[in-house]
């Protein structure tokens, strides 16, 4: 069942890199103790991730994904460690309970959705992607999908304002602690 | 004539069970005058039948048959439905009569109790359910009535339910009258299944089992009347499941009085006579009734010699008195059973009552503790001596009439039968003049102060012992050997009279032998204030212990019984409590386990959500698979 | 096994750390990066689908713009309640804050 019978191809080989990096960065999110480390690895899953984009000829979907999650998220997730304490991971004791039921939880998943891609029969595709992608993109963006595009932008300005609102310090509550 | 009163019939019963209902619902706050909503409830009932009575009395009346359909479930149908006859109406007259009477007593005494209404409400129940007994047109509603009078039975013994005795004996005659009532079940549910249409009413039962066709096989018949008997030996405390009626008499004494007479033990015998037809087709269960009823007759009255208990030995005298009921149906005459029944219920109640007015004066129940009350409490004793003799058979007391008619039944169908209950009424002569002379006469022995306080009971415990003792003196001419008038009303047929000379010689001669001894051992003896002249022979001790009947049951049922029961108590407690507790605490631990779970933080909940998704899709994707 | 099929197989690995992460990790930054882990994974399947799908088309690419940019908002709130949360609390331990249970 497992043979992978596939063509070794640059594009399997650069695949293959990619994928391994994305999922070491992963585990070691997972397995790391300290908080900073655990958010430098996921972001090094995140620039795998736009590695496997440009394979995917989607160059415009992973110069967002460097520019969103590397730079904007990643940071901000820093912002927010520094802002707080952390006792670092693993100092406290684990919660096996918890951590078994969830693992045998991922690993059901994980075992339903593989049964499923390997029972699955995906034919050939149809088309080809366009090779200027960037100026498609733009060209959908604006006409057939320019009423989400707009409600996308109403929805990230309301998102700011409302984190905005959230994270400011309140005069009123500091002075009497509820 | 025309049926007026006989259509309300249902009423007679409605009325005490209103009273019950009205008392339940009040509570105790109603006290004393709880006493007289029940009193007026039967003297309502007792105005109704009377007059049910008396329009039967006409002689020309229809049986009036009322009934409705009490429930249907497929194909079965079961009704529910009353029934006057002229036996009914009788019935419904005793009933009522000596229900009222004790309810007017009880007001006398038992006005010290405090739980005085619950009292009068089981008093109003238990004559509704014996009144509905009485009417139930079919087996079926009789049954049902049949049981509510041992529910009745079992709350009145067990009235003063501290006393540990009067529990003992409240269970003892709930558990002993229920093995006749699964016999009677077991006849019900033998006849619903073999009986054409299912029908269970008792014109069906006359048409079916005089009609000489084959519809019940001869075998089949004898068992159903010996399982009816069975339910009668139960509740009329015949030999051997007599035991519960002497250890009854725990309870207040009007209850005696009114079981006695009226309703629990009357019950009994009232459900022979009104399945007669049954027993008619089958000659071994007549011979089974008469031997029974001749055996008991005499067995308690030999046991009744030797009772120190007023009370008891009036008990005693009641199952004898039953087995000579017995005795005439065994011989196959319901009239002579019916007037029996019908004195009885007079001179027992009498007796009862006069009973309980010397108990109230005196606070004891021991025989060798009294003596010398005639004095002292004229109306009583003269009152008490009317029932004794009456119990006796002299004549012209009412006894002397319906013993005759039970003994002439006895003689036409055996000798032997005959024998025994002339035998009976000598030791029944016996006991009564021993319990009358070491009561009333001779000087007190027993404790001085409760004599000198032994006072007249008030007029209204007093004027139902002498309403009674005109009864029990003229009750017997409604029926005498040359005006067979109660016998040809009850069946609707000219019987021809006649005095048979053997029979009055031999009752009157037995009962007046027996007099004389009692006089002779007690009336003379006690006067000398030597009461311990009775020896205690080994006979005597035998007498005393009752045949040692409750011993043997002890020793043959109860213990074993007992073992038994022990031991499912252990299996359930071991195996079925352990399963109960088992699946609770495996609850319980799947509860921990969800507390645990469910902490309140949010990675729980979403691991449930998680588990729940992947069980979700494995049960809808699997599905394909199996 | 086509490329198509390595892809989804590579983004139902990440979806599943992701999701344990989510369920085990007691600190709530980290937490809130497991979800961004997982939405990067249904990504990658957008992606790969607007590649190698039945259908090629770019469509798979707009959505997974957008949901990049639900992505951003998402972090951005959610990071502006957890420090609300930490002035109340003091803490950033997700077990710690049972108010689920009050």
């Amino acid at each position: 069942m497992l043979n992978f019978n596939v063509d070794f191809t640059g594009e399997f080989f650069a695949f293959f890199l990619l994928a391994a990096c994305a999922i070491v960065g992963a585990v070691l999110a997972i397995n790391f103790t300290k908080v900073v480390h655990m958010a430098l690895s996921l972001a090094f899953t995140f620039v795998s991730l736009a590695g496997l984009y440009v394979l995917l000829q989607a160059e415009f979907v992973a110069f967002v994904q460097v520019l969103l999650y590397v730079g904007a998220v990643t940071i901000l997730m820093i912002f927010g460690i520094m802002m707080t304490k952390h006792q670092s991971e693993g100092r406290e004791p684990g919660r096996p309970l918890l951590e078994t039921l969830a693992a045998i939880g991922c690993l059901c998943l994980f075992g339903i959705l593989f049964y499923a891609i390997r029972n699955a029969s995906f034919p050939k595709p149809q088309a080809e992607l366009p090779e200027d992608n960037t100026m498609a993109i733009g060209k959908l963006l604006y006409s057939a999908y320019a009423i989400p595009f707009e409600l996308v932008s109403v929805l990230l300005t309301v998102a700011f304002i409302g984190a905005v609102a959230l994270a400011k310090r309140e005069k009123e509550e500091e002075e009497e602690p509820k | 004539m025309d049926i007026t009163f006989a259509q309300y019939a249902w009423f007679a019963p409605l009325f005490p069970l209103a009273a019950f209902a009205i008392l339940t619902a009040m509570g105790r706050g109603l006290g004393r005058a709880g006493a007289w909503v029940a009193t007026a409830a039967s003297l309502l009932s007792f105005l109704l039948s009377l007059l049910i009575a008396i329009e039967r009395l006409g002689g020309t009346a229809e049986d009036y048959t009322g009934r409705i359909e009490w429930l249907r479930a497929g194909s079965i149908m079961l009704h529910a439905g009353y029934e006057v006859t002229n036996l009914t109406s009788l019935m419904l007259v005793i009933v009522t009569f000596v229900a009222l009477l004790v309810n007017l007593y009880s007001i006398g005494y038992m006005k010290d109790d405090e739980r005085i209404s619950v009292f009068f409400g089981y008093v109003a129940l238990f004559t509704a359910s014996m009144l509905g007994l009485v009417l139930a047109d079919n087996l079926l509603t009789l049954y049902i009535c049949w049981e509510l009078v041992g529910v009745c039975s079992f709350l009145l013994i067990g009235f003063w339910f501290r006393k540990p005795e009067a529990r003992a004996a409240a269970k003892k005659a709930f558990i002993v009258t229920r093995i006749g009532d699964l016999g009677l079940l077991l006849a019900i549910l033998l006849l619903y299944w073999n009986m054409p249409n299912h029908a269970l009413d008792f014109t069906s039962l006359y048409n079916v089992f005089h009609s000489q066709s084959d519809t019940l096989s001869a075998s089949l018949t004898t068992l159903i009347a010996l399982l009816i008997f069975l339910g009668a030996v139960g509740k009329s405390g015949q030999f051997p499941l007599h035991v519960w009626l002497p250890d009854a008499m725990e309870g207040p004494t009007p209850i005696s009085a009114l079981i006695h007479a009226a309703t629990m033990v009357a019950a009994g015998v009232y459900l022979v006579v009104r399945t007669f037809d049954i027993f008619e087709a089958s000659q071994a269960a007549l011979a089974a009734v008469a031997i029974v009823g001749a055996f008991t007759a005499i067995f308690a009255a030999v046991i009744g010699l030797a009772q120190n208990d007023i009370k008891r030995v009036l008990a005693y005298s009641t199952v004898s008195q039953l087995g000579y009921m017995m005795l005439a149906l065994g011989a196959g005459s319901t009239a002579a059973a019916t007037f029996h029944l019908f004195t009885h219920a007079f001179f027992k109640a009498l007796l009862f009552l006069a009973a309980g007015s010397v108990i109230h004066a005196i606070h004891t129940q021991d025989i060798r503790e009294m003596g010398g009350l005639g004095r002292r409490m004229k109306i009583t004793a003269w009152t008490f001596g009317i029932g004794a003799l009456a119990l006796s058979g002299i004549p012209p007391f009412s006894g002397f009439w319906s013993k005759d008619a039970v003994l002439a039944a006895a003689l036409d169908e055996s000798p032997w039968l005959f024998a025994v209950g002339v035998v009976a009424a000598f030791f029944t002569a016996l006991y009564m003049a021993r319990l009358f002379f070491l009561v009333f006469f001779g000087a007190p022995r027993g404790d001085a102060k409760a004599y000198a306080h032994a006072k007249k009971s008030p007029a209204v415990m007093t004027v139902p012992l002498v309403i009674l003792a005109v009864l029990a003196l003229l009750a017997g001419f409604v029926e005498t050997p040359w005006n067979e008038w109660l016998g040809s009303w009850l069946s609707g047929e000219e019987e021809e009279g006649g005095i048979n000379g053997l029979v009055v010689i031999a009752s009157v001669g037995a009962s007046l032998l027996g007099l004389y001894l009692g006089w002779l051992f007690y009336g003379r003896r006690s006067s000398s204030g030597n009461p311990a002249a009775e020896k205690a022979s080994g006979l005597r001790r035998i007498l005393e212990r009752k045949f040692y009947v409750d011993e043997l049951y002890e020793l043959a049922f109860v213990r074993p019984l007992a073992a038994l029961g022990r031991g499912l108590d252990a299996f359930d407690r071991v195996v079925v409590d352990g399963a109960v507790r088992l699946a609770g605490r495996s609850v319980q631990a799947a509860g921990k386990l969800n507390t645990r779970l469910l902490n309140g933080q949010i990675q729980a909940y979403a691991l449930c959500a998680l588990l729940g998704a992947v069980l979700l899709i494995l049960a809808i994707a699997g599905r394909r698979f199996w | 096994m086509t490329m198509l099929g390595s892809y989804l197989t590579l983004a139902a690995v990440l979806f599943c750390l992701g999701l344990y992460g989510v369920l085990t990790k007691r600190n709530a930054i980290i937490v809130l990066l497991s979800i961004e882990l997982m939405l990067n994974a249904v990504n990658l399947n957008l992606v790969a689908f607007a590649k190698y799908g039945i259908n090629a088309s770019l469509r798979g690419q707009v959505f997974s713009l957008f949901t990049m940019t639900v992505a951003a908002a998402e972090a951005a709130v959610g990071i502006a309640v957890l420090i609300s949360l930490y002035r109340r609390r003091a803490t950033v331990n997700v077990d710690e804050y049972d108010e689920l249970r009050r």
